[in-house]
């Protein structure tokens, strides 16, 4: 059997086995290991724990369980209510002002926390409730709070981007800052949408009404306070990293516990919030943490099968691609893995075996790794499989139903799609910053 | 469920709990000794060759002796295009099937873990760094923390069977 045969056999077993339902982690394990033993043998049997050994080293995932920590702190802290007061008085009055205000709390989120699950959390328990209350299109309004949300992973901080950094050997300093402009674009993107959208058709977004809104100026000026802790929070964690004062790992711990101070300052922090906290931290990062460790396991089947050659004389050699044609095949056959797949596990697998190529083209891999986060953000939103779109499922009030959050995400879909082309054919958007903060 | 079955899955079930209980507090042993390394370092300019492999060792404790609690929370995301819509029995039975496919990977996670924990005792093997702690006491957590992964998984798998036969004899 030819090499590329098993490849391609190795992703449709995953994506049977997936389809049973099946907890993911096993679902990956399981493939890799049956196809270990069947191409190697003996040889095949120590695979699996020297796969999983190697997680051991990468000492940079340790940000996950504390950004994990701190994005559930955040969102129990009362931080985000007094940020959500902010943006609601300062935008209420204009059409769609709360979904715009909300894109606006989800990017000073994005700003403290590298995942887009304090993002999601916050957005789905205290956004949503209050924009369903006003009137609001329950369908826009879910888009906004899964998109603002995935913010998380593009703006620094990002663990998506210390995962890219790990595998393409590129210093995540400049990785974060390299995702600021895209963030903040594709931000101003989906403002723009929201603003047309409710420009169209103003019952989607109603403005306040007068008796909401009245409220003295120096009162509204007051609420800006709010943005100190978060900015406190930014500066300790990524500003210090940034400053090369302190590292990343450390920064993330520094992080987690200045997001449990706040908490504590603002007398949140009881022992169930704690053991909440706690308890559900756990669980994201050990469910988080095994699915890379089964995807390490299947990542080195692929490896000894000879891929990384494989995928590039398919590209070159056998369809004659330019290496434009190269880099958006990449991107492409990447959402559609993401949106089948699992979008973890996709990271894992497929990054080594594109960044190599990326390279060996030209293009620069710190862009690179900004392309490879935007699409990752949209496979992370995409049906049938996504994290966000699970998240949102389990912390959505009852009456978004599943095909409400399906549907949802299209318009945003759409217009991060726009975002992925301006960034790929202007790289200046993501490179001018760390170029200018690093002198290159 | 036979009685020997049903004390084992309640023995594994509160063995685990309490392990995984133990391990979630790990989360503060990371941010302190990282903590405590950004301020001796970044303020003091006293760093320590120790502390990356400590919280590396951490970490690795912390996700794998959490790994069997973490099953009993349910956190483990699944597909569920077709999962969602089965009923209580049929998730039952196809988990149970696709289960011992889970222990089938876990059995391997768990050989190939033992060599190397022997390999590492036997060769009094040590990290190949400046502090070059030596390798054999995270290897055998780790090895414990698969093993006990797996004893949580066949007592899954024995729930998910009675679930099975559930309706038939309740």
């Amino acid at each position: 059997m030819s090499y590329e045969l098993i490849a391609i056999l190795m992703f449709l077993s995953m994506m049977v086995m997936l389809i049973t339902g099946q907890r993911v982690f096993g679902a990956i394990g399981f493939v890799a290991t049956a196809f270990a033993l069947a191409l190697w043998g003996t040889g095949g049997t120590e695979m699996p724990f020297s796969a999983a050994f190697k997680l051991f080293n990468w000492y940079p995932l340790l940000t996950l369980p504390l950004f994990i920590y701190m994005g559930y702190m955040l969102s129990e802290s009362g931080i985000a209510d007094d940020l959500y007061r902010a943006f609601h008085v300062w935008f209420g009055p204009l059409n769609g002002g709360l979904a715009i205000g909300t894109i606006g709390l989800m990017v000073v989120i994005s700003a403290m926390n590298g995942l887009s699950v304090a993002g999601m959390a916050i957005g789905a328990s205290i956004a949503l409730p209050e924009m369903l209350r006003r009137g609001y299109d329950k369908i826009m309004i879910t888009g906004v709070v899964q998109a603002g949300s995935s913010l998380g992973i593009l703006v620094p901080p990002s663990v998506v981007l210390v995962l890219y950094g790990m595998i393409a050997r590129q210093p995540v300093g400049q990785l974060w800052l390299a995702g600021v402009f895209p963030g903040l674009l594709l931000a101003g993107l989906f403002v723009l949408y929201i603003v047309i959208r409710c420009k169209l058709q103003p019952h989607l977004g109603p403005p306040l009404a007068e008796e909401d809104r009245r409220m003295p100026l120096a009162e509204k000026l007051k609420l800006l306070r709010a943005g100190i802790v978060p900015f406190l929070i930014f500066f300790f964690m990524t500003g210090l990293f940034l400053m090369g004062i302190t590292s990343l790992v450390e920064s993330s711990a520094v992080g987690a516990a200045s997001a449990t101070v706040a908490a504590i300052a603002k007398r949140r922090l009881t022992r169930k919030v704690m053991e909440e906290t706690l308890r559900k931290s756990l669980g994201v990062s050990c469910m988080f943490m095994w699915v890379i460790l089964a995807a390490l396991a299947f990542g080195a089947v692929f490896d000894g099968l000879g891929a990384v050659k494989a995928i590039e004389s398919l590209f070159i050699e056998r369809w004659g691609l330019s290496p434009w044609g190269v880099l958006i095949m990449m991107q492409l056959s990447y959402l559609v893995m993401g949106t089948f797949l699992d979008d973890t596990a996709m990271l894992v697998i497929v990054a080594p075996l594109y960044v190599p190529l990326v390279i060996s083209l030209g293009f620069d891999p710190i862009w690179y790794g900004v392309l490879y986060t935007i699409t990752c953000q949209i496979a992370y939103m995409t049906p049938p499989f996504g994290y966000n779109l699970f998240l949102m499922r389990a912390m959505a009030p009852p009456e978004i139903s599943l095909l409400d959050i399906y549907r949802s995400i299209i318009p945003f879909v759409l217009v991060m799609c726009l975002g992925l082309a301006l960034v790929t054919i202007f790289p200046e958007i993501a490179l001018w910053l760390p170029n200018q903060f690093y002198g290159k | 469920m036979p009685k020997p079955i049903k004390a084992f899955v309640r023995y594994v079930d509160a063995v685990n709990r309490t392990v995984g209980r133990f391990a979630m507090y790990l989360i503060f042993v990371m941010m302190g000794v990282l903590l405590y390394e950004s301020i001796s370092r970044g303020i003091f300019d006293s760093p320590h060759i120790w502390v990356v492999e400590v919280a590396q060792m951490t970490m690795a404790a912390y996700y794998i002796l959490g790994g069997a609690y973490s099953v009993q929370l349910d956190s483990h995301v699944r597909m569920d295009l077709l999962y969602g819509r089965w009923s209580t029995r049929t998730r039952a039975i196809v988990d149970a099937v696709t289960g011992c496919l889970l222990i089938f990977y876990l059995v391997f996670l768990l050989y190939g873990g033992i060599s190397s924990t022997q390999y590492a005792i036997e060769y009094n093997q040590t990290n190949y760094s400046a502090w070059a702690p030596p390798m054999a006491p995270i290897k055998i957590v780790m090895t414990i923390g698969i093993a006990l992964m797996l004893l949580q998984i066949v007592a899954t798998f024995f729930k998910d069977l009675e679930k099975a036969k559930g309706e038939a004899n309740p």
